[in-house]
């Protein structure tokens, strides 16, 4: 592994943790939240939430909520955090930079 | 300016003169419908990323699925002033049937009542003006609808 791959893997692995934190926070914080998808990158936390008490997204696309960084809370990088219904479950468009749902990494629920 | 500034930069200046209107006490219509502009503008600020290009796509109902993605972000949490994260959830838990109303008081939305524009519920009823509805669901003594502009108030403090 080069010095630039090692940079990036470390940059994705600390994403990943946020995006861990952020999953576990949100299914305590709802519990309608049945599956949480991570999207990988290196920019910001990008995770969709199947919830069915969610109103339909209407435009069949995906409107994350942006949130700006906070380190003193474990999250030093940028998230975006998408709510959808499970039947749009990989049926609605990503927003564009998210790639596709093939990306798509679940983050089971922890025991 | 980024457009999420610009919208929050927005919202915060709507939800001033929301303040205004209601000080000098005015028909209770047109406070409301500035509460919704606010919610409007807030969400789509949140929807909007920092480096966006352009404004977010047009939408009504944004203000519930935002205060839901909120609910699990612990950051929001301190900034609004909850220790506990059982308080916070059953705050914003709390809020949402109301948020729901508000967010369908856009006329685009709204199938009778709304601060904007007359409505008649079906050809026997009368036509009624705004100005003349109660808005009983929204009024401001009931502890939820103070409980949310407080919120909302706080939100647009904290949220950058």
């Amino acid at each position: 592994m080069t010095q630039q791959n090692g940079i990036h893997a470390a940059r994705l692995q600390e994403i990943e943790r946020q995006a861990r934190l952020l999953a576990q926070e949100n299914r305590l914080a709802e519990p309608e939240i049945t599956r949480i998808f991570w999207f990988p990158s290196e920019d910001e936390v990008r995770l969709v939430e199947l919830d069915a008490t969610v109103p339909p997204s209407g435009d069949g696309r995906i409107h994350p909520y942006f949130f700006r960084p906070s380190p003193q809370d474990g999250l030093p990088a940028p998230s975006g955090i998408a709510l959808i219904r499970p039947d749009e479950h990989r049926r609605v468009e990503l927003p564009e930079s998210w790639g596709d749902w093939e990306n798509a990494v679940e983050i089971e629920a922890q025991p | 300016m980024s457009w999420r500034s610009a919208f929050l930069l927005q919202a915060r200046s709507d939800n001033n003169i929301r303040q205004q209107l209601n000080v000098a006490k005015v028909e209770y219509c047109h406070q409301l419908h500035y509460l919704q502009m606010v919610t409007e503008k807030l969400a789509k600020a949140l929807v909007t990323p920092e480096n966006a290009t352009q404004p977010p796509a047009f939408s009504h109902a944004m203000f519930v699925s935002g205060l839901k993605a909120m609910k699990g972000r612990p950051d929001i949490r301190r900034l609004l002033g909850y220790d506990s994260f059982e308080q916070f959830r059953a705050a914003i838990n709390s809020l949402l049937p109301l948020a729901d109303k508000i967010e369908r008081l856009a006329p685009a939305l709204a199938n009778g009542p709304n601060p904007e524009y007359p409505w008649q519920t079906n050809l026997n009823s009368p036509v009624v003006a705004p100005v003349e509805f109660s808005f009983a669901d929204f009024d401001l003594r009931k502890p939820q609808m103070a409980k949310l502009l407080q919120i909302i108030d706080r939100l647009l403090v904290v949220l950058t």
